[in-house]
């Protein structure tokens, strides 16, 4: 029998041989697939679990520089609310996370409509991507030096520099403690632009050419095109942007740190970064830890609401052969 | 001229108009790194870094070529593990059953969004404890647990597309369910495998947090945990020559990779759309 008939014979003589006895799984077939994952099993246990659990503990702690664990219950959330500080730093953070949100994604969307619809399949419209991609490239070590350099308080500073020259101002003005955070956001955004408008060119991209000519035809302005055709297709990545994005805000603090690591004051301090200076700077481990439950809660209610909005049965696709 | 020309000038307009500041930050890379800040004239005064180590506003930092050093090698054992780890992993997400595969998935994506920085005061006890601070393997731990949901996920996305059939026809032909994985599977998404050692090589050169915090020592620094000592030090840069200079020579490279490796980075962001 050469081998093509015999692949051609194997499939027949298995579904037999499955219909003749029941099936019973070997013990060896039932651990494979958990082989495949035992090594990112073990890692989320000691790096994600395990911290999670640490940083509930910690809270009810007063960890400090001693390093000895003290319970002291409910000390540590009682002081959240009584500390001073706390108004403020909400504040901070939201109107951090929402501006950043907002003017990112309004740019994502003008940027990838105009790309996607208005230039599409010009060069022009991939070199515009491409350089709009570039903020989210460079390491943002490299990336922050820039914006420093523009908003440098001395008479060195780019702007105080353009200002002088076109006469506007006499002496160099110090941009940080006037607006920290408005510097902080349009750093955050020219960065984050690109996430947003890769995922909704996607979109755009995917809406069928032929839509756009019926609806020609049909007369329609480019304004019901827009609305009427391109943003609909947009509403899931859209949703999904906006939750995802708002995390992110929420709780990172990366550019924050590099930029004004809070300063002037606490002018740009988000909560996510007053607890990193909690813990690191002032070494109050516990009160640190149960400033991040507060950012955990706030994300973990965000993320429950991006697990309902989006079906999860259809993404799990059971296996499609029985071995 | 028709109104769809103008319209399209118009909207050409407004996007360089966009786009500009992001072209003047580029040539403001260049500009500032090749001037002298005070004679404005071009200099390769602050590329002095290639040959002797920096001092900077009374910080003294290693020579930088045992910097880079330790860039490549971090950032390739990032990426050797994380494809180690993340193609097994997604692997069995997309293709085998086992009992808790749904709750194992939603948790997941869970990780995926959860804001894994929220716990770094944990971890950085666990690390102390597993006498971990100041390796790097502690670093690399940190590191990748981080970022494995999201390359998992990617990776899930790319075994979903290859067809049964061809999976089928590898066990016909008597071959095992890892044989097939191995021998057809895998070349399949290759691609993929591409795609996220480029994510997990980009990352891993970017990372500067895990440095700060977790290596005290500043001969083990990657050069973003050194850039960072610079742009840290004070609120003020005094030296923007010497900083984009090391910018520079930090980002180019990266760059290039990143030309060469554009197309599949687009691509995978739209499967990635897609899988949303």
């Amino acid at each position: 029998m050469s081998q093509l008939e015999a692949a051609a014979m194997k499939p027949n003589a298995h579904v037999t041989a499955a219909r003749a006895i029941p099936y019973k799984k070997p013990l060896r077939k039932i651990l494979y697939p958990y082989l495949f994952i035992a090594p990112f099993s073990v890692l989320v246990l000691v790096f994600f679990i395990l911290p999670a659990v640490a940083t509930i503990g910690m809270s009810f702690t007063d960890l400090n520089a001693s390093m000895k664990l003290h319970f002291i219950g409910l000390t540590n959330f009682k002081r959240i609310f009584m500390d001073y500080n706390l108004p403020q730093i909400l504040t901070h953070t939201a109107v951090f996370a929402i501006l950043s949100l907002v003017i990112s994604m309004l740019f994502a969307l003008v940027i990838s409509i105009a790309t996607q619809y208005f230039l599409k399949g010009k060069v022009s419209a991939v070199i515009y991507r491409v350089l709009w991609l570039i903020p989210s490239i460079i390491p943002s070590v490299v990336y922050v030096t820039f914006w420093k350099y523009v908003f440098d308080p001395t008479d060195g500073g780019f702007l105080n520099r353009v200002l002088a020259g076109m006469g506007v101002i006499s002496e160099p003005l110090s941009w940080f403690t006037k607006g920290a955070m408005a510097i902080i956001i349009l750093a955050t955004i020219v960065s984050t632009i690109s996430g947003g408008m890769i995922l909704l060119s996607a979109a755009i991209n995917s809406i069928p050419e032929d839509l756009y000519k019926a609806a020609r035809v049909d007369g329609a302005s480019e304004k019901s095109v827009i609305f009427k055709i391109i943003l609909p297709t947009l509403r899931w990545p859209l949703m999904y942007i906006t939750i995802s994005d708002l995390i992110g805000f929420v709780s990172s603090y990366f550019f924050i740190m590099l930029l004004t690591q809070g300063g002037p004051m606490r002018d740009t301090t988000t909560l996510s970064l007053y607890a990193f200076q909690q813990a690191f700077n002032l070494k109050y481990y516990g009160y640190g830890a149960a400033i991040s439950m507060l950012v955990v809660v706030i994300s973990f209610v965000l993320t429950m609401l991006l697990i309902r909005l989006f079906d999860f049965d259809q993404l799990i696709k059971p296996s499609r052969i029985e071995d | 001229m028709s109104t769809s020309t103008l319209k399209k000038a118009l909207v050409q307009t407004y996007m360089t108009l966009f786009t500009l500041p992001i072209i003047a930050m580029i040539v403001w890379y260049f500009l500032a790194a090749t001037t002298n800040f005070t004679t404005h004239e071009f200099s390769l005064e602050n590329f002095a870094f290639f040959k002797e180590p920096v001092e900077y506003a009374g910080v003294k930092l290693p020579m930088i070529w045992s910097i880079v050093l330790n860039t490549i090698v971090y950032s390739l054992l990032i990426v050797v593990i994380e494809v180690g780890i993340s193609v097994p992993t997604a692997y069995a997400f997309s293709r085998l059953d086992f009992k808790g595969k749904r709750a194992a998935m939603k948790f997941l994506f869970l990780m995926r969004a959860f804001p894994g920085i929220t716990l770094i005061i944990a971890t950085f006890f666990i690390l102390v404890k597993m006498d971990l601070v100041n390796t790097y393997l502690g670093v690399i731990l940190v590191a990748i647990t981080g970022s494995l949901p999201g390359r998992v996920y990617i990776m899930k996305g790319f075994f979903d597309e290859v067809p049964w059939d061809i999976e089928w026809a590898a066990m016909v032909d008597g071959t095992t369910r890892y044989g097939a994985f191995k021998k057809v599977l895998v070349p399949y998404v290759l691609s993929g495998i591409g795609a996220i050692s480029v994510f997990a090589f980009l990352g891993a050169y970017g990372e500067w947090f895990l440095f700060k915090l977790l290596i005290f020592n500043d001969d083990m620094m990657t050069l973003a945990g050194y850039l960072s000592k610079l742009v840290t030090k004070e609120n003020q840069i005094i030296n923007y020559g010497l900083i984009t200079a090391i910018g520079l020579f930090y980002t180019l490279p990266v760059i290039v990779f990143y030309i060469f490796t554009q197309k599949l980075f687009m691509k995978v962001n739209m499967g990635g759309a897609k899988q949303v």
